[in-house]
């Protein structure tokens, strides 16, 4: 276990080294100029010409890429164009929003997702898996910006219950209180995510329901609800823990929409505001964070994985 | 007349899965006589008509342009084919052949699938936004831009087919029969693979409309004139108190139409070649 955890440790390093040379170069061929977009309408050439210098972008890309790189392997990823403050600080500014966020929405996945799955796969054939998994796969369609709209048209706009936008610190006034900011966002977030694992619970359970120790343990009398928790579910969960991956990837890309939708000041939204700014450091800081945690946490899945299922073989 | 017995195969006893087959050739139908079908221009202005409620003469009603809404709607349609078939042709063809030639020549496979395992580790919709801040708004990169994120998925899922199909007795038979490289790939593996693309094919369409609908919504899409479901809803979002409708109704058809996708992927797939079952998976 631990000489396969230190092996895929270091198959990392190449595949975090290459994606750190895509964003960098990715940044840097797009069109527009950093120093122009700072400097605004009113600058002439030379202050563009004077900036860009101070800023180091006359010099070859390959020298920026070092520069850069090895700033960050020190913990430095630069600073912010248009903050003016380092680009950590600026992303650690989002992430309370952000984790928050994130766990609210895996709460309410989990607290959906699986218990309607179970459900789902137990009336197998029956109307009621008809309406759960037909549900499911019609919220897995729905684009997550509009059920963001019509719940803050409904729910904040119509009955006045939630606020619609925005997220003070939990450290400032009302405290606790203020999570109350992300309901709307995380019910938003959760719908298509906890739908993917409604049909992958009920997919997996399905599949388990097949195998022999499931006979035997019919066979022997004990009781179905004991049989569909301990050695369907149990065997189940083992195919969702794999899933969790693809569902944090996916919670990343709509985390984006979500909190624009919200305007809450979290990590996503810092993505599209930073590309709309032309804030070349801060999108190439967050991209890279957010691969290295993807990457951290599709391992963290395979060794849970490995853990659970004792099967599968670590090569 | 061989495919309408096909088409009869896959959908016998599915009645949502039919009912999504349907919709899908009303849409197409609504793409390829948009003219014919749409009352007014979709980009003709009136502002005197400006937000009026669903209606005579303006169906879905009008935006704060004065357009008229149903008019886009059957405008967005088209587009929502050409974004579709667009992204599955470059997913397809590029993850295809990245997928089908990293199995095949196993030394230069080793090296593309490890670009691919680079790409993917990009959540789907970071990479696009990351792609589309490269290029310019247009309907070309958009369709370019999604159709690399599917790729990645697409070439995974191809590069195991085509590695079992490798193993099997016919293409052993096709090498002592002396057939070439290209032969072997193109005559005898692709045609196996029709069952995966098509299966592929249809989710990534799926895929393709929410993806496009979220980069409209974050102004990194279609340019904003373009009559788009997903630019209806993001230019109407700030209406939405005033005008409800008008971000209901092209809302109604992005989600129709992506939930008839998957239906129809569902449906394709339970039908597929049962070699591949374990290999595709969809939503």
């Amino acid at each position: 276990m631990l000489i396969y955890t230190v092996k895929r440790l270091m198959a990392l390093v190449p595949t975090l080294f290459i994606a750190s040379v895509l964003i960098f170069l990715f940044i840097h061929l797009i069109p527009g100029d950093p120093a122009a977009v700072l400097l605004g309408d009113t600058a002439t050439p030379e202050e563009i010409a004077s900036l860009m210098s101070e800023m180091g972008l006359n010099e070859p890309l390959w020298k920026q890429y070092i520069l850069w790189f090895s700033n960050v392997l020190k913990g430095d990823l630069g600073t912010s164009i248009f903050f003016n403050e380092p680009v950590l600080s600026v992303i650690a500014d989002g992430a309370e929003t952000s984790i928050l966020l994130a766990t609210m929405t895996m709460f309410w996945i989990i607290l959906l997702g699986i218990p309607i799955g179970i459900l789902s796969a137990n009336k197998h054939g029956t109307w009621v898996d008809q309406i759960a998994s037909g549900g499911a796969m019609l919220f897995a369609s729905v684009p997550t910006f509009w059920l963001g709209l019509y719940f803050i048209l409904i729910f904040s706009v119509g009955f006045g219950w939630l606020p619609s936008s925005g997220f003070p610190s939990l450290s400032d006034e009302g405290g606790l209180s203020n999570l109350r900011y992300l309901i709307l966002p995380s019910l938003t977030l959760a719908a298509p995510n906890a739908a993917l694992i409604i049909r992958l619970v009920r997919a997996s359970m399905l599949d388990v329901a097949n195998e022999d120790h499931v006979r035997t343990a019919r066979a022997k009398g004990l009781h179905p609800t004991a049989v569909a928790i301990k050695h369907v579910f149990r065997n189940a969960l083992i195919a969702v823990t794999a899933a969790f991956g693809f569902t944090f990837a996916a919670l990343i890309s709509e985390a984006v929409v979500t909190e624009t939708v919200f305007s809450l000041p979290g990590v996503g939204r810092l993505v599209v505001q930073s590309i709309l700014r032309r804030d070349y450091p801060v999108i190439q800081g967050v991209i890279l964070v957010i691969v290295l945690l993807y990457m951290v946490i599709n391992l963290l899945v395979d060794l849970a994985y490995a853990r659970l299922d004792p099967r599968v073989s670590l090569k | 007349m061989k495919s309408i017995i096909l088409i009869q195969k896959i959908f016998s006893g599915r009645k949502l899965a039919s009912l999504g087959f349907i919709w899908l050739l009303i849409i197409t139908i609504m793409a390829l006589a948009a003219p014919l079908i749409a009352p007014f221009d979709p980009l003709e202005i009136d502002p005197i008509a400006r937000l009026s409620e669903p209606g005579f003469p303006y169906f879905f009603g009008t935006d704060h342009f004065g357009r008229d809404s149903f008019s886009r709607a059957v405008f967005g349609a088209r587009m929502a084919i050409i974004i579709g078939m667009g992204s599955v042709f470059v997913a397809l063809v590029a993850g295809g052949l990245v997928g089908m030639l990293s199995a095949y020549f196993t030394r230069l496979g080793n090296i593309m699938m490890r670009g691919v395992d680079v790409l993917m580790a990009f959540p789907a919709l970071l990479l696009a936004l990351v792609l589309m801040t490269l290029l310019e708004r247009s309907v070309t990169n958009t369709i370019l831009v999604i159709g690399i994120v599917y790729a990645t998925t697409t070439a995974r899922i191809l590069f195991g087919v085509t590695l079992k199909l490798r193993g099997e007795m016919f293409v052993d038979a096709a090498i002592c029969s002396g057939a070439g490289h290209f032969s072997i790939l193109f005559r005898h593996i692709l045609p196996n693979l029709f069952s995966p693309l098509l299966v592929q094919a249809s989710f990534i369409f799926a895929f393709a409309q929410l993806q496009a609908a979220a980069l409209d919504f974050l102004g990194l899409g279609l340019p904003p004139e373009v009559p788009s479901w997903g630019n209806m809803l993001s230019e109407e979002r700030i209406y939405i108190t005033r005008a409800p409708w008008l971000l209901l109704f092209p809302g109604a058809l992005i989600i129709c139409s992506v939930f008839s996708m998957n239906l129809v992927g569902d449906a394709l797939r339970d039908n597929m070649d049962p070699r591949f079952k374990d290999d595709i998976s969809g939503v």
